[in-house]
């Protein structure tokens, strides 16, 4: 892999000397997210109140969840695209496990699990998913983008076979199973905030330590800059890639669970294109594409600029189509910035050396 | 050793010719077969959706018990996949074909193209721009449906109070037809105020956010209108989950979701389209016309709608309902 000399390849990025410049450029995502919050709150009185906000980032979690796994993916400077099948897929799992459960046929016996074991087994298909896509990467030597794409394909017609294509609606289970309260997940919330924006702040803020404190996260931060280095300096490559892709699928899937609860339906379609909004998070994060580079908050800021762009237009009742213009120019002027501001410190350690 | 190689090698050619002789018998046969049992190919957008795949089983349920092989196949909506299957049909040497069509415009040339080939096609659930290419267009009647499904929503909300529409997938001629006929009526009570209307593609995860986002801004609305029974139950989940779960939910298409939603009591109306019995039509007159050379109808055929409330619920069926 070729990296750049300026490309900073160390995880928590310690810039000597910061100008001002380079740290607007930094803190890009925040201003560009202050700007839009500041023109939805003119523009719309329904906007900037403490209900909409609330709304606003529930929404935002299902997006940013699936973005932390993918912001790990990413700094390994490997890309999932199985992401939004697996948010099919789990969903399916859990509506599967609640209306019908899991029939073991040597057996005889119909299994109802309660709602914490579906949680835990849907999640942990979610892993499997990451693993099968790790194993298909690492051992296998299959390109990311391509080995994703094919599970693309794999878990979503998983998903479609597990009901042959109907949804599973009314998830409230049933008492004499104990299985109810699926619903809660999606729809209840704990302090006045939703369960949903807690499962987010948990799920960044775990992720958040573990890219930047651990050892875990180093290598994570070695493999991405450059992948033969972190070789040869003793990192088990295969293993941290291997991880990262299980981390994904597990991420995934708490996002298809949660579609699940909050529709009170499990849908085979569900998550369809998911993964191109969690790459779209990741990047307008400033999460570099080549590895490397990015942090876990600022995924969450890019999905949270992305929420606040979908709740605004909506509210403004803007056309659909247009809605798609103005998603992607944003993006684009992301990714532009971006290339700026690598430029930029480019030039910098240049005049300094 | 060299000798026992040889006789092995011997065995393996004589095991050989066993299957190859059997594939040879298959190969010649194979004509006589086909034309015992005429094909009918079944060319749907997704059977994802419970809809299509109501339509996909009645009209392959209808072709077996008319004694015709069948061959469902999946377009997803892709004017150039559907292309490909049409080859496949012709190469198959399809008698005839049941199209649920990917694009009013971007499906002629698929259609015109088994017209040449010999095989005729019969259009069900959506038209195409072009007259005299297929042999029928079942359409149901979307304009009435949504008339229909609007008088319902008017009778709910007691002629007056705040609304919202939700809109289906702006490319697709049926959101914009349903939406006609919803706001042909709905207009004319003055009392009757659209206070939103958006589109959510459809899609019930998409319906689910915007209604949510929708009543931050409208939170006294009485009423919500669908362009489908997708977009309902999302919005409905929506409305439930903000403790509004007496807000007037009308859907269209007549799904089990929603019938099940209606005998619950919360989504208090659909508008049925009668998607059985036009996927049968349909291969009725194929089969008519496979043996008289005559389909015996007019080529365009629109069939009306009927209303599902909790007063016919209980006769209800996978996309059908008994008077």
């Amino acid at each position: 892999m070729h990296i750049p000399a300026a490309a900073p390849v160390s995880a928590p990025v310690k810039p000597s000397g910061l100008s001002l410049g380079v740290l607007l450029f930094r803190l890009r995502a925040l201003i560009a997210l202050c700007v839009l919050t500041g023109i939805f709150s003119v523009l719309s009185p329904s906007f900037f109140t403490q209900q909409n906000l609330i709304i606003l980032v529930g929404q935002t979690a299902i997006n940013a969840i699936m973005a932390v796994g993918m912001t790990f993916v990413i700094l390994t400077g490997g890309i999932d695209l199985s992401v939004g099948s697996t948010v099919g897929l789990a969903a399916m799992a859990s509506g599967l496990l609640i209306n019908r459960g899991l029939p073991l046929p040597p057996l005889g016996v119909i299994v109802y699990f309660n709602v914490p074991v579906i949680i835990t087994l849907s999640l942990a298909l979610g892993l499997l998913v990451g693993a099968f896509n790790g194993l298909l990467i690492t051992r296998f030597n299959v390109a990311p983008f391509i080995a994703t794409l094919g599970t693309l394909y794999v878990a979503r017609g998983t998903a479609q076979l597990s009901n042959n294509g109907a949804t599973f609606p009314n998830l409230v289970g049933t008492r004499e199973l104990g299985n109810t309260g699926f619903p809660i997940l999606g729809a209840g919330s704990v302090l006045g905030i939703p369960i949903v924006i807690w499962i987010m702040v948990l799920f960044a803020a775990v992720a958040a330590f573990v890219a930047g404190k651990t050892p875990f996260g180093r290598q994570v931060y070695a493999v991405g800059g450059n992948e033969r280095a972190a070789e040869l300096s003793g990192i088990y490559v295969t293993r941290i890639k291997m991880t990262v892709y299980m981390i994904c699928g597990l991420c995934a899937a708490m996002t298809g669970l949660i579609t699940a609860s909050q529709l009170v339906a499990a849908h085979p379609g569900v998550g369809e294109s998911y993964e191109l909004n969690a790459i779209a998070a990741v990047v307008l994060g400033g999460t570099s594409l080549a590895g490397g580079r990015g942090t876990i908050w600022g995924t969450i800021i890019g999905a949270l600029v992305i929420g606040v762009l979908t709740n605004g237009l909506v509210l403004l009742g803007v056309q659909e189509f247009w809605k798609k213009v103005i998603t992607g120019l944003v993006i684009i002027l992301a990714v532009v910035l971006d290339q700026l501001q690598e430029r930029l410190q480019q030039r910098l350690a240049l005049r300094r050396a | 050793m060299a000798k026992h190689t040889l006789s092995t090698r011997k065995l393996f050619l004589r095991l050989l010719t066993v299957p190859a002789l059997l594939l040879a018998a298959g190969i010649m046969l194979q004509p006589a077969l086909a034309q015992q049992k005429k094909l009918i190919a079944i060319v749907v957008p997704s059977p994802e959706n419970p809809f299509f795949k109501a339509l996909a089983d009645a009209a392959e349920a209808k072709a077996k018990s008319l004694g015709y092989e069948t061959l469902v196949l999946v377009h997803n909506d892709d004017p150039v996949k559907q292309d490909q299957l049409f080859d496949t049909a012709i190469a198959r040497k399809a008698a005839a074909i049941i199209l649920d069509n990917a694009g009013a415009d971007a499906s002629i040339a698929a259609v015109t193209k088994a017209k040449t080939a010999g095989i005729p096609s019969f259009l069900v659930d959506r038209e195409i721009n072009a007259t005299g290419v297929a042999m029928a267009q079942l359409v149901s009647n979307n304009y009435q449906g949504a008339t229909l499904g609007a008088e319902e929503f008017v009778r709910l909300m007691g002629e007056e109070g705040d609304y919202v529409e939700l809109i289906g997938k702006e490319t697709d001629t049926n959101a914009g037809i349903r939406s006609k006929g919803y706001n042909d009526t709905l207009s004319q009570y003055p009392k009757l105020k659209k206070v939103a209307a958006q589109s959510a593609n459809w899609n019930q995860a998409e319906a689910f956010q915007k209604t949510q986002t929708i009543i931050q801004q409208f939170p006294n609305i009485k009423g919500l209108i669908s362009g489908n029974d997708t977009m309902a139950l999302g919005a409905y989940a929506a409305l439930k989950a903000a403790g509004k779960g007496n807000v007037i939910v009308v859907g269209f298409d007549g799904s089990p979701d929603v019938a099940e939603s209606i005998k619950a009591g919360e989504i208090r109306a659909t508008v049925l389209q009668p998607v059985v019995r036009l996927s049968e039509l349909a291969v009725e007159q194929a089969d008519q016309y496979l043996k008289t050379g005559k389909t015996g109808s007019e080529e365009k055929q629109t069939i009306d709608c009927v209303l599902v409330n909790p007063d016919n619920v209980k006769g209800y069926a996978a996309f059908s309902v008994k008077e």
